[in-house]
């Protein structure tokens, strides 16, 4: 396997596989990104993929591609976004200077021994800084679980695992404590210089914050832990209950209907309704009140209103024109040509030549509407006639 | 004595059997119930509803009316309180931590009522209470009735999205309140 040999080494192909580290990075969750996305973001250079590979900067994983876990370690770590909590390395670097400081007393080179001062100021600058970090990761990660975590149990032991992180992290925080105010005092003391001063004083700020930090993460913890149960109470006891329900036990079982009957809240009741009736005087005096009646007048007379029964629309057959022949007997002709004739009216009905075929009863019933239109030039005498079995009287023209 | 100039809001409010949550996104109710958590409020309206036969009871994050004397019959009350048993659980069911402060849309209680069988029957089993057929017609028709009990709000019209209140707790604490023989309890974890 080869190595970077030196750090420029290292930056210049880190900065040469920006694009696909960003992308790579930014889908690390997602633990699938395909090998040949990485080819795209590579110009298609499949020497730049295997010379990363080569260098274990990144990793493949069947047909994946994923950033090697130093790498991303380390990438998570100088952005600050880390979900991990590493007590250990808390306590790594606790070790550290605890052996730092034997070495420095036992030195007799003024030179090392300034190396080791160098150290030990370096460790203790990191020590503040790592378990504030440390301290914010864990109140992230808490809060996150608990809104975030859909499974109930798995959200619970969680949480109680990352309640031991807090304990841990309390343990650290006391051991380095101890470290600066009891176990190495003579160090403190006699090495003291202006610099080391000040990365005390900062490095008890920054304990300060956490002790008090850690305080409220407890709290915090405490009450989340305490939802869940009660939440897990209800569920537990929601279950039952409804069993026993659909069993029809719940009522002789439990003291449900004892319960129920001291139970004197107002949401049982149905909704009330006051019923109210308006002052006349109001009524009858207020211009608001008018106006309102007014409209109402209106509302309800205009609904009471019977909607006219619309007659159906004229079917078009009727509108068409059609025509309708028709003879019609001119009775006027008729009666010139009888006042002309010398013959009794009803000869002259019966023998006259209409344009059309005529019957004997139409002829006369021509012969009675002749009589009744034109009585006053008629003269209607007193004999009569019988023809046809019709028996008539005899009219001339006067 | 003096009330506060809301006192009447308070009652128009809790007489129709609804609660004032502390988390309510209507800033209206927020502030009635600003109002009847001040001690001294809270002592004033108490007394001052105890005239008229109602009590103003404080729950955790919510107040709510209770009568002196109790004035529902049981077999009302039996049926109510059945009615709920059914609805929170099949809440419970849909999502284990529906309680108050939870937000929730129609349509993730739809997507989860199609890959969860036991869900889906439990909806099925509250046709009786909505009087509906479709799935989201059930769906709405519970909604509405929670709301319209002030249980949950619709927070949100446009993404459709509902608050559970904090007078969730209420229909917990019942649930909790009812006391089960231990011989029962064991019985049936078996």
């Amino acid at each position: 396997m080869n190595t970077f040999s030196n750090v420029k080494e290292l930056i210049t192909a880190l900065n040469r596989e920006q694009k696909l580290l960003t992308e790579m990075f930014q889908k690390r969750k997602s633990l699938s990104y395909k090998y040949e996305y990485a080819l795209d973001l590579v110009e298609g250079q499949d020497s730049r993929i295997q010379y990363l590979l080569e260098r274990s900067v990144i990793r493949l994983n069947g047909n994946f591609l994923e950033i090697d876990d130093q790498f991303l370690q380390f990438f998570e770590q100088v952005l600050e976004i880390n979900e991990e909590i590493n007590t250990s390395y808390i306590n790594e670097n606790i070790q550290n200077i605890r052996q730092n400081i034997i070495y420095y007393f036992n030195e007799p080179n003024e030179q090392r021994k300034y190396n080791y001062l160098r150290i030990i100021k370096n460790t203790l600058r990191k020590l503040g800084s790592i378990t504030l970090r440390n301290v914010v990761d864990l109140k992230r990660n808490i809060e996150t679980t608990f809104k975030n975590e859909p499974t109930y149990k798995i959200k619970k032991t969680k949480l109680e695992n990352l309640d031991k992180k807090r304990k841990d992290i309390a343990v650290l925080i006391d051991l380095t404590d101890k470290l600066i105010y009891e176990d190495e005092l003579t160090f403190f003391k006699s090495a003291l210089d202006e610099e080391l001063n000040r990365i005390i004083i900062q490095l008890k700020i920054q304990v300060g914050k956490c002790t008090h930090n850690l305080i409220d993460i407890e709290k915090q913890i405490i009450d989340f832990l305490n939802q869940i149960k009660y939440q897990n109470n209800v569920i537990e006891k929601l279950r039952i209950i409804k069993h026993l329900k659909d069993q029809f036990i719940l009522r002789t079982v439990t003291d449900f209907d004892s319960l129920l009957s001291l139970n004197s809240s107002v949401l049982f009741e149905p909704n009330p309704t006051f019923p109210l009736k308006l002052s006349l005087e109001y009524l009858q005096t207020d211009e608001d009140a008018y106006a309102s009646i007014k409209k109402v007048v209106k509302r309800v007379g205009s609904s009471s209103t019977l909607k006219r029964a619309l007659a159906e629309k004229i079917s078009s057959e009727y509108l068409e024109t059609q025509n309708e022949e028709e003879i019609q007997i001119n009775l006027e002709e008729v009666k010139n040509g009888f006042v002309a004739s010398g013959y009794n009216l009803f000869d002259f009905v019966v023998n006259y030549n209409f344009s059309k075929v005529v019957t004997f009863d139409e002829r006369v019933t021509i012969f009675c509407q002749l009589i009744s239109q034109y009585e006053s030039i008629f003269e209607v005498t007193e004999n009569f006639k019988e023809e046809n079995e019709v028996e008539f009287a005899m009219v001339y023209p006067k | 004595m003096k009330v506060p100039p809301q006192t009447s809001e308070i009652f128009e409010s809790l007489i129709k059997g609804q609660f004032i949550s502390s988390n309510s996104s209507n800033p209206d109710i927020r502030k009635l119930y600003a109002i009847i958590e001040d001690d001294q409020n809270f002592e004033e309206l108490y007394a001052y509803f105890r005239n008229i036969n109602f009590t103003l009871e404080k729950g955790e994050e919510y107040f709510y009316f209770s009568r002196v004397e109790n004035k529902v019959d049981l077999e009302r009350k039996i049926e109510i309180a059945f009615r709920w048993i059914d609805i929170i659980d099949f809440f419970k069911n849909f999502d284990n931590s529906f309680g108050s402060g939870h937000r929730f849309t129609p349509s993730d209680i739809l997507g989860r009522v199609k890959i969860d069988a036991d869900l889906e029957s439990k909806l099925e089993g509250l046709k009786k209470h909505t009087g509906k057929e479709k799935y989201q017609e059930i769906i709405e028709k519970l909604l509405s009735m929670l709301v319209n009990d002030t249980y949950i709000e619709l927070e949100n019209a446009i993404t459709h999205q509902y608050k559970v209140l904090a007078s969730f707790k209420y229909l917990e604490q019942l649930i909790l309140t009812i006391n089960i023989p231990e011989e029962v309890k064991n019985e049936i974890s078996k």
